[in-house]
């Protein structure tokens, strides 16, 4: 428990600062919007623009010019900035131990390898949620001046769920890479490249056919806003894989780190 | 039953030599020093012991129990001071004591203050702003202040002023006479001679030597030192001799066997002055080391 509350604590900061961005984020898109709101113009310029560039930041599933689907495609940069955040929070919140050299205190304490990861993991999903929660919260105080419809709600609700399992899928990855790698200058520089390569991905599996299985290996693939929204539902079988993903490489965090040796 | 127990304890970093066969014992309330020089092998036993990192073959026990399987719980009874100590950088001194102090199943606060007292260390400082030797007393309040059975000490002076070195050697001595157990690593021989009931010599990752301090300097070494005209030195060329050197009219050797023996040696010459002393620690670390 002491442990948990040192890192919440000593991660407060960062989760302030991530808020700060997120927030400043969603009140440049809804002045943005501003413009979009309810103008025929934007949408035959959109029309004019080629399907390819379209799909690839998913703006032909939406009509940009209504707040849902407005939020529709700010889903890809909610879902970037917040498994970045997850990614890096997972990696730093073990390897940062080694960087500071503060591994070897904090391990000389009578705590066993497995409580100190418990304990660590709990704090960094504190501040994913956090951020989540400032991220919903946001959005609401920001969207009221175009008093959405209830679908509207129902459909932000789901966008912040399905954010929550990408979250997770990262900060798992996040925290085996920290757990695993000795050499913890590559943990967190790894965890960030996973996840422009997985963008990467969801971006070329939806221009080519032939690159469809890519979707399986890229959790920025596994919800669709665009089923998110016109079928109110989440597809069980990638919250299944995305927590299959999760339970594995927290599995292999605990049992590298408790195997190794510590980078001292 | 020994409070540290070590067996063929053996660790490779990758083909890199950190210790190899290295067997020891260290018995209950002794002061034991461990010396040897920088990388021979002094911070990768210690870190062993305390399952920072895992051997390559060999085993050890602290209190008889396995330092892996029951690491958390044998490390209730340790207190530990690094030779280079870095803690969180952003708490204050007096929060990182308290959530070090959180960890063991009992009331540290007294104690705390005591030493925090003793060590003349402010508690109010953050980490970040205090110099290496203040960083260096907060390690040694936070490995002191649970009051534990056995105590890893790896190069514990380096960084304290000599006024502090004794205020923590006497705090140490302190610990020692109610019944804790010290296992002292040092590569200076001085303050392992003055504090030390036995000594293991570590040279290249393997014990050299394990003995008790008293029988190490007694060892019957003597450094001899004859001076005399015409001195002709192979006439000191008998078992026992080593490290015979020549000076101009005088001849330095040490000596190891019959006194009686070298004496007769040394009066069949006309000689002009003779000393006979003790060896220091020192030189006989030397003596292994070389």
């Amino acid at each position: 428990m002491n442990i948990f509350i040192r890192e919440v604590k000593a991660n407060f900061r960062s989760l302030l600062i991530w808020g700060g961005i997120v927030i400043l984020f969603v009140f440049i898109g809804i002045t943005k919007f501003s413009a979009y709101d309810g103008n025929p113009e934007m949408l035959a310029i959109l029309d004019s623009m080629p399907p390819a560039l379209l799909e690839a930041f998913q703006m032909n599933a939406f009509n940009l010019t209504t707040i849902t689907g407005f939020y529709g495609v700010m889903f890809t940069y909610f879902a970037l900035m917040v498994t970045i955040s997850a990614a890096m929070w997972g990696s730093d919140i073990i390897s940062k131990e080694e960087r500071d050299k503060t591994v070897e205190f904090t391990l000389s304490l009578p705590v066993t390898r497995e409580k100190l990861v418990t304990a660590k993991i709990l704090a960094a999903l504190v501040n994913c949620i956090g951020l989540l929660l400032i991220m919903w919260g946001i959005s609401l105080v920001a969207v009221a001046q175009y008093e959405p419809d209830s679908a509207f709600f129902e459909f932000l609700t789901l966008l912040m769920v399905a954010l929550f399992f990408m979250q997770i899928v990262f900060l798992a990855v996040g925290i085996l890479l920290g757990c695993a790698l000795k050499d913890y200058k590559r943990a967190g520089s790894i965890a960030v490249s996973l996840i422009l390569v997985t963008y990467f991905f969801s971006v070329i599996s939806g221009l080519n056919e032939n690159l469809d299985f890519l979707k399986y290996f890229t959790p920025f693939k596994y919800f669709n806003p665009a089923t998110l929204l016109h079928e109110s539902s989440i597809d069980l079988n990638y919250v299944w894989l995305s927590l299959g993903i999760t339970a594995l490489c927290i599995i292999g965090g605990y049992i590298t780190y408790a195997k190794r040796d510590l980078y001292i | 039953m020994s409070v540290i127990e070590i067996n063929n304890l053996t660790k490779y970093y990758g083909k890199a030599r950190g210790i190899i066969d290295v067997d020891l014992k260290v018995e209950e309330g002794e002061i034991f020093g461990f010396i040897g020089p920088n990388g021979a092998g002094k911070s990768t036993t210690i870190r062993l012991l305390l399952s920072l990192i895992y051997p390559s073959g060999g085993s050890a026990k602290i209190f008889g129990k396995d330092v892996i399987e029951q690491g958390s719980e044998i490390r209730r009874n340790i207190g530990y001071l690094p030779g280079e100590v870095f803690y969180y950088d952003k708490m204050k001194v007096i929060d990182l004591l308290k959530y070090s102090a959180s960890f063991y199943k009992k009331d540290c606060m007294d104690r705390m203050h005591e030493l925090a007292e003793i060590m003349e260390l402010d508690l109010k400082k953050r980490i970040d702003d205090l110099s290496y030797g203040n960083k260096k007393k907060v390690g040694i309040v936070q490995g002191l202040l649970h009051q534990p059975d056995l105590y890893l000490l790896d190069e514990p002076t380096s960084g304290l002023d000599p006024l502090m070195q004794q205020k923590f050697f006497n705090l140490i001595r302190e610990e020692n006479a109610r019944g804790a157990t010290i296992f002292f690593s040092s590569h200076i021989l001085a303050e392992v001679q003055k504090m030390c009931s036995r000594v293991a010599i570590i040279r290249e990752g393997e014990i050299v030597k394990t003995e008790d301090i008293q029988t190490l300097q007694d060892d019957n070494y003597k450094k001899i030192r004859v001076k005399a005209k015409d001195l002709d030195e192979k006439r000191f060329n008998l078992d026992g001799v080593t490290n015979l050197v020549r000076e101009n009219n005088s001849v330095n050797f040490f000596y190891n066997g019959d006194i009686n023996a070298i004496m007769k040696v040394i009066s069949a010459n006309a000689i002009s002055d003779l000393t006979i002393e003790e060896p220091t620690l020192e030189e006989i670390f030397m003596h292994y080391y070389v």
